[in-house]
């Protein structure tokens, strides 16, 4: 699903924030990116859902060679992967039920099926009440679940996350990556970029160790 | 459009999201409509003043064709002779170009001539008429260049007639009427592109405020073309606003301009009413803010959409 092969990537003229990194990620895993802050989980996160070019060395990411995909092909690709930010990234001028529309909108689906699916969406996350609420109002934990709502309700083939469970609590951190792994064992490959090593751990899942924009360590076989 | 659809599936979802686009960008001008509402009035005003001033000037031609002053073109007749000037009446009579014609032979003008002047006995001295006899045309149309070819043709059936024609006056009209169509064109072209350039502003300045919904849209796959169909529904919505309020500032700009105008021809000895416009002529208006709408938002969204992360 996701390939690696020496990935450098330098913004302007400062040191590398990814260095030569190469990684394989097989269809249908979960694995997980760690390392501290500024070690490159976040670029990594970028380069793989096409959101950055590398500056060097090749990616190849669901059938697609992303160092050289086209700007107009971009879109294509991009729609085949979720994403789920630390900062929700919600839009506060609509409603729950029309931040997770937008993939569907996107898409172009009828009015029908997107609505059965954005609500499939927030009562697999446990927020169908929710689905008029504009996402203001509700507590973080709840808005980052939206968040992942709006990841998953296209039904990409690949979810990436960032720091999904940075700003909260250890109870609601564990219930967001059970989330993830319920998404995993419905074939959906993950990758998930968390510093929560205890978390982390307990998942009992491959994890590729960044510092500095190096991988540093590996453990569990498919990483 | 997702993979492996067929297009004809695909359509009514394409129709769905262009009525949700329209929506969406009729609910965010709802939101300010004091910023709206100034948009379309620059709009309209703009559309309005080259549009009063066409009103105006096609008036004014209009004007011109009820001062009686037809275009003429005099033959005289004192050294053709009879058998040329027979073949002359001929070719007047088919001549489509002729709206009508008169022989006015030399005793009847004599009398007339007389007739006209305070002393009469004044002529009695005379002992030969010294006038020819005349043949008046008055063409049927006032356009130079008809005017122009009768009055070769007339010339070239009868060289030794001598020919007067009065068309310059028409020539004259029509090339102060051709510049003042001009002068507007450039005015309303001019006119036109700033009224492009603000509503691009106004569009790149929306765009601004959509910035995370476009990165999370990006994000999740949106091409160029979906994230602008709200813009382009945005400025053609602004375009019709713009065209509609232009349309209402002519016709007040007609009403109130009506009475003043008639008083100045009266003075003149003139029956003169402003005409008002074709029902075509301000559908074409509300056409033009149309166009120059969408235009802007394409511009001003281009622009904003290529910047934007």
């Amino acid at each position: 699903m996701i390939q690696l092969q020496r990935v450098t990537k330098r913004f302007g003229s400062a040191s590398d924030a990814l260095s030569s990194v190469s990684l394989r990620v097989d269809a249908g895993a979960m694995a997980f990116v760690t390392g501290p802050s500024g070690a490159g989980k976040s670029t990594l996160l970028r380069l793989i859902a096409g959101l950055e070019r590398p500056t060097r060395g090749r990616i190849r990411v669901n059938g697609h060679e992303l160092d050289r995909l086209s700007a107009r092909a971009i879109p294509r690709f991009r729609r085949s992967i979720g994403l789920v930010f630390q900062d929700h990234r919600l839009l506060f001028d609509r409603p729950v039920f029309d931040n997770v529309a937008l993939p569907l909108e996107i898409l172009a689906y009828r009015r029908p099926e997107m609505r059965k699916r954005v609500r499939a969406a927030l009562d697999k996350v446990g927020l169908l009440h929710k689905e008029t609420a504009n996402p203001r109002t509700l507590s973080a934990g709840e808005q980052q679940r939206v968040g992942i709502a709006r990841a998953i309700v296209h039904r990409p083939v690949l979810l990436l996350a960032d720091e999904p469970t940075g700003n909260l609590d250890p109870a609601l951190s564990q219930e967001i990556l059970a989330l993830f792994d319920d998404f995993n064992r419905v074939g959906m490959t993950a990758l998930i970029a968390s510093h929560d090593q205890e978390l982390i751990g307990r998942m009992g899942k491959p994890v590729l160790h960044l510092e500095n924009g190096r991988i540093e360590a590996r453990g569990g076989a498919s990483a | 459009m997702r993979p492996g659809r067929r297009l004809i599936d695909a359509l009514p979802a394409w129709l769905d999201s262009h009525r949700d686009a329209a929506r969406r960008s009729l609910g965010r001008r709802l939101q300010a409509p004091i910023l709206s509402l100034i948009t379309i009035a620059v709009l309209g005003f703009i559309l309005a003043l080259p549009a009063y001033l066409w009103v105006l000037l096609d008036n004014a031609r209009a004007l011109s064709a009820h001062i009686d002053h037809d275009p003429r073109i005099a033959l005289y007749l004192d050294h053709v002779d009879e058998e040329t000037a027979g073949r002359l009446e001929d070719a007047l009579d088919d001549d489509e170009r002729v709206a009508r014609w008169e022989r006015i032979d030399a005793d009847t003008a004599l009398t007339t001539y007389r007739d006209s002047l305070p002393d009469p006995e004044l002529l009695d001295w005379l002992e030969d008429n010294p006038l020819p006899d005349v043949i008046d045309v008055v063409p049927a149309s006032t356009q130079p260049d008809t005017v122009a070819a009768l009055r070769e043709d007339l010339r070239a059936l009868a060289p030794e007639a001598g020919l007067v024609a009065d068309d310059e006056w028409v020539r004259q009209l029509n090339s102060l009427h051709e510049l003042g169509l001009r002068i507007l064109s450039v005015v309303a072209a001019l006119l036109g592109l700033g009224a492009v350039l603000i509503l691009a502003l106004a569009t790149a300045s929306e765009l601004r405020e959509r910035q995370e919904e476009i990165a999370i849209s990006r994000i999740s796959g949106a091409t160029h073309r979906f994230l602008r169909r709200p813009s382009l529904y945005g400025g053609v919505l602004t375009g019709f606003g713009g065209g509609v309020f232009s349309v209402i500032l002519l016709l007040a700009g007609v009403a109130l301009s009506r009475e003043p105008l008639t008083e100045a021809a009266a003075a003149f000895d003139l029956e003169f009413t402003l005409r008002l416009p074709h029902a075509g002529d301000l559908l074409g208006l509300i056409l033009a803010g149309l166009i120059l709408g969408w235009l802007g938002a394409r511009l001003g969204s281009g622009h904003a959409l290529r910047d934007a992360p």
